[in-house]
């Protein structure tokens, strides 16, 4: 598993320019859209193991990348 | 390139078994592509239906083809006649509403169709409902498929936040446990919160009786009670009721109007363009013909079969769609549609066909359904991958007086079925020994081509569950054991009552899930949440340290149990509570017969409780508590600590104890460890802490163990757990099915554990996948029959089959464009195979594949 660090856990960051809402990875939450699940925790057996994302717009991580996955990635 | 059946042969009873296929054509199919040689339209104009089908598949809370958004013209007329409605009252606002939407709104006629009626402006959109959840509207304003123009729907919905079902329903609770609900990680949201809802539709009452007379019968109630008013002695203690049954009435009368004059809208436009712009002379016949049926339908009575498939439709989109949303295509079609098939196809009275016009009759309504869009929440797109919304309906079993209800419309349905190949609607056939072999046949050849449907369900079992919950009607009307008979499944499961009085008006009164593995993983951690939403997700139950013994951990995971499902009936009955006051459904309300005599709102009345709500990933819970009791408990190989503290590096570096975890005893193998205690789980606690929870209703709640896609949602937001599964691996795929890969005993021993649990069930979903190789050859059709009679005697409710090679499955990951119409059984639904996100479709690969040995069929007594 990698170290738990900070910076490539969903942390909060008032105003980040890499908000969890723009990420790839990140899917909205399925009830409150202001909310969110990120995905980028896979693991070798095809699992998407998610993770809740409080505040879309201040959380942000180290492994942050723009864009949108296709359906097929996701869950 | 495998071929599609092996070389296999079995001995059995002195006999050598060959498994060649049924059809000899067959065996020059490469198994990966034999899906795609099924579908026989019945005729030229529905495969054309189903080459342009604008379908609406969503997955992973997206849809599947980019042209599908959410159209704006239902949401602007209901809002337009709900602000210029303020002051009066509010079944007669709501009634308003429905009529500004009908009369305003865009109609839509498309190419080829016989079926006609939409309820968006554009066949590629579908209706939002900012009524019932301003959130779930907001979610979609925040999408790629909003509304436009957004700033209108924007301002819609700012302005429904007062008066939204959600806003009426959220004070009542604390925020803090509806945030644990919203996760959807141990509960299902609430109702208000999602906007989600079914209904079984009185359709028997539009088709027997038509609109006008419903307005006639309403008319002469509103008479009556005004004349009671009027008359002396005057009674305050009763006379003052009218009030809200005369606006009740009166609403219904405005509803039935308008969907009348809805329908005869539909009836111009189709004699417009026949006229002015169709230049084939055989389309323009048939466009005047749909002409006069929607002028007469639903109005009058249906008089043949064509008549009542409209009737039929229209009522499905007010009542799923315009009124309110519901998901389901509840309705015991075959009975419904007999006296029309008996006048149409057998005495050809009215609109004379024959039995394949009846069957193309049907391809036609499964098309119809198969691109209906529904505007659901982002949480119902994603527990759903691969279909549009969950449409089910129901075939077969007996009638009131024992014998088989099986006709041949029932054949017709299943024929079609099997020749166009779409997955939706879905099927629930009722299995009973007294349905006719050649209904059986036509059952068989459905699950046999993959479509994994119809899914059967116990006909007795279903029958007294409806006589069981009469006793605790609380106006003295429930189901009489006659009307017990006429049962339906409500969604994928649920039995309810199908007819002209005492359905399942709102998803209130049964329906939403709660998840036992979930609920385990946070017994382990005092209530806390330490994989997914990182906070307290339920009650204080107790650290580790403190659960000394197997029967500590049993009760600590009862509490949190409590905890969650009280909270999600009271959530429902609160819903209930506002529906009914805010919510009201006149049309629904006026094809009802209780609702007509009594004067009151479908949302109201209760006339036959049916309340039930659907344990998903019980297994994983219960396969967890099997290995903690041999391994913690009984071996004394490994404490609660070190469990735990391996189960929090998702087993890294514990790969050893992981296996051993893994090894232990698990459901579906009738197993003498783990079958008591996960029997008793069900009986004890899944099922015995419901039932003594009272709903709305007055009858008990009941669990419905099933799994759609929240195995997959549910899993993907829960940790690693004791039965050796990886954080975010899926759960398992049905109420009671075995965890996939985990049932190694053979298809009987399912059938063995499967029975043991009886106590305090209502319906329990079992998924099984079947050999192609067996159920294609000429022995198939005998060993499913011995099968499925084996069922029977072993009182097990609910059975359903996958039938497709793994082959196939991992070419359809390869080249979904080559394999369109592969279907798969999901859970209680049916979808399109490369539809579904790889997540989901290696859970579907994962699943075993169920070879029959001769010990197998012996204890089926197969005769072959």
């Amino acid at each position: 598993m990698e170290a738990k660090n900070v910076q490539n856990q969903p942390h909060i960051e008032v105003g980040t320019n890499k908000p969890c809402r723009t990420c790839k990875w990140q899917t909205p939450d399925p009830t409150d859209p202001h909310r969110g699940q990120c995905t980028a925790n896979r693991h070798a057996m095809g699992g998407v193991w998610k993770r809740w994302l409080r505040d879309v717009e201040n959380l942000t991580c180290s492994k942050h990348e723009e864009g949108k996955l296709s359906f097929r990635d996701h869950v | 390139m495998n071929q599609m059946v092996s070389a296999k042969v079995l001995e059995y009873r002195g006999k050598t078994l060959n498994f060649t296929p049924e059809d000899p054509a067959e065996a020059k199919i490469p198994a990966e592509e034999l899906h795609e040689h099924l579908q026989k339209p019945s005729t030229a104009r529905t495969k054309r239906l189903k080459d342009r089908c604008r379908w609406k598949h969503a997955s992973a809370g997206e849809f599947i083809e980019k042209s599908v958004t959410a159209g704006i013209e239902r949401m602007r007329y209901l809002t337009e006649a709900h602000k210029a409605s303020v002051g009066q009252p509010e079944p007669i606002r709501r009634a308003l509403g429905l009529a500004n939407v009908l009369n305003k709104s865009t109609l839509v006629l498309q190419q080829d169709e016989f079926i006609v009626g939409y309820h968006a402006e554009d066949p590629n959109m579908f209706p939002l409902y900012p009524e019932l959840s301003h959130m779930a509207v907001q979610d979609y304003l925040m999408s790629d498929y909003s509304p436009q123009p957004a700033s209108e729907a924007a301002e819609i919905n700012e302005y429904w936040k007062p008066h939204s079902l959600q806003s009426k329903c959220q004070p009542y609770f604390d925020m803090k446990d509806l945030g644990r609900m919203y996760q959807v990680s141990s509960m299902e949201a609430p109702s208000f919160a999602s906007g989600y809802n079914s209904i079984v539709p009185p359709y028997e009452t539009v088709l027997e009786d038509g609109l006008l007379a419903r307005i006639k019968l309403a008319e002469k109630n509103i008479a009556e009670a005004q004349k009671v008013m009027t008359t002396f002695p005057w009674n305050g203690t009763t006379g003052l009721d009218n009030i809200a049954k005369i606006d009740n009435w009166k609403a219904m009368v405005i509803a039935c109007k308008a969907v009348i004059s809805w329908a005869r809208r539909q009836a111009r436009l189709c004699k417009i363009v026949a006229e002015n712009f169709e230049t084939d002379p055989k389309r323009q016949a048939e466009l005047l013909e749909i002409a006069d049926i929607c002028q007469r339908i639903p109005a009058e009575p249906s008089k043949g079969l064509k008549d009542a498939m409209q009737a039929k439709f229209f009522t499905f989109l007010i009542c799923h769609a315009i009124e309110r949303y519901a998901s389901g295509y509840a309705q015991k079609e075959d009975t419904l549609l007999w006296p029309y098939y008996k006048a149409s196809v057998i005495d050809k009275t009215f609109q004379p066909m024959d039995h394949m016009g009846a069957v193309e009759l049907v391809e036609m309504e499964r098309l119809k359904i198969s691109e209906h869009g529904a505007g659901k929440s982002r949480a119902y797109r994603e527990i759903f991958p691969g279909s549009n919304d969950l449409f089910i309906l129901t075939v077969g079993g007996t009638k009131a007086d024992g014998s088989d209800a099986c006709n041949d419309m029932t054949d017709a349905i299943l024929e079609a079925a099997k020749r166009i190949r779409t997955a939706e609607p879905s099927i629930v056939f009722r299995y009973s020994k007294v349905n006719r072999p050649q209904t059986l046949r036509w059952v068989f050849n459905c699950v046999r081509d993959g479509l994994g449907y119809p899914s059967i369900k116990h006909d007795d079992i279903g029958t007294a569950q409806m006589k069981e919950f009469s006793k605790f009607s609380l106006n003295h009307n429930g189901a009489t054991d006659e009307e017990a008979h006429n049962w339906v499944n409500v969604l994928c499961m649920s039995p309810g009552i199908h007819g002209r009085r005492k359905t399942q008006k709102t998803r209130s009164e049964g329906g939403g899930s709660i998840f036992p593995a979930k609920l385990l993983e946070i017994t382990l951690n005092d209530g806390y949440d330490w994989s997914y939403a990182d906070m307290q997700l339920g009650p204080k139950t107790g650290e580790l340290s403190t659960l000394k013994s197997f029967d500590d951990v049993w009760e600590a995971f009862r509490k949190q149990y409590q905890y969650a499902i009280n909270l999600c009936i009271s959530t429902k009955d609160v819903s209930r509570y506002f529906e009914q006051r805010f919510l009201q459904m006149p049309f629904v309300s006026a094809i009802d017969d209780g609702c007509m005599e009594l004067g009151m709102d479908a949302n109201a009345l209760s006339e036959q409780p049916n309340g039930w709500h659907n344990p998903i990933t019980t297994i994983v819970a219960a396969n967890s508590l099997v290995a903690i009791k041999k391994l913690v408990f009984d071996e004394k190989k490994y404490t609660l600590e070190q469990l735990n503290q391996a189960l929090m590096a998702n087993w890294e570096g514990f790969e050893e104890m992981r296996l051993e975890f893994k090894r232990a005893p698990k459901w579906g193998n009738d197993d003498s460890y783990a079958d008591p205690i996960i029997t008793k789980f069900y009986e004890d606690i899944i099922g015995g802490e419901m039932r003594k929870i009272t709903n709305y209703s007055g009858g008990p709640v009941l669990p419905t163990g099933q799994a759609v896609g929240l195995y997959m949602e549910v899993g993907s937001r829960t940790g690693p757990t004791p039965d050796g599964r990886f954080g975010g691996e899926a759960a398992d795929d049905g109420g009671i099915s075995p965890y996939m890969g985990t049932d190694k005993k053979g298809p009987t021993a399912v059938l063995r554990s499967v029975s043991k649990v009886q106590k305090n069930q209502k319906a329990n979903l079992l998924n099984q996948r079947l050999s192609v190789p067996i159920m294609r050859s000429q022995h198939g059709f005998d060993i499913w029959h011995s099968y499925m009679d084996t069922w029977f005697d072993l009182k097990i409710d609910h059975v359903q089959f996958n039938v497709v090679s793994t082959d196939e499955l991992k070419a359809a990951q390869r080249e979904p464009e080559k394999h369109q119409d592969l279907i798969v059984r999901v859970s209680g639904y049916s979808a399109r195979f490369v539809d579904i996100p790889t997540y989901g479709q290696n859970t579907i690969i994962a699943r075993q594949e169920q070879d029959f040995s001769a010990s197998d069929l012996e204890f089926l007594n197969v005769d072959i």
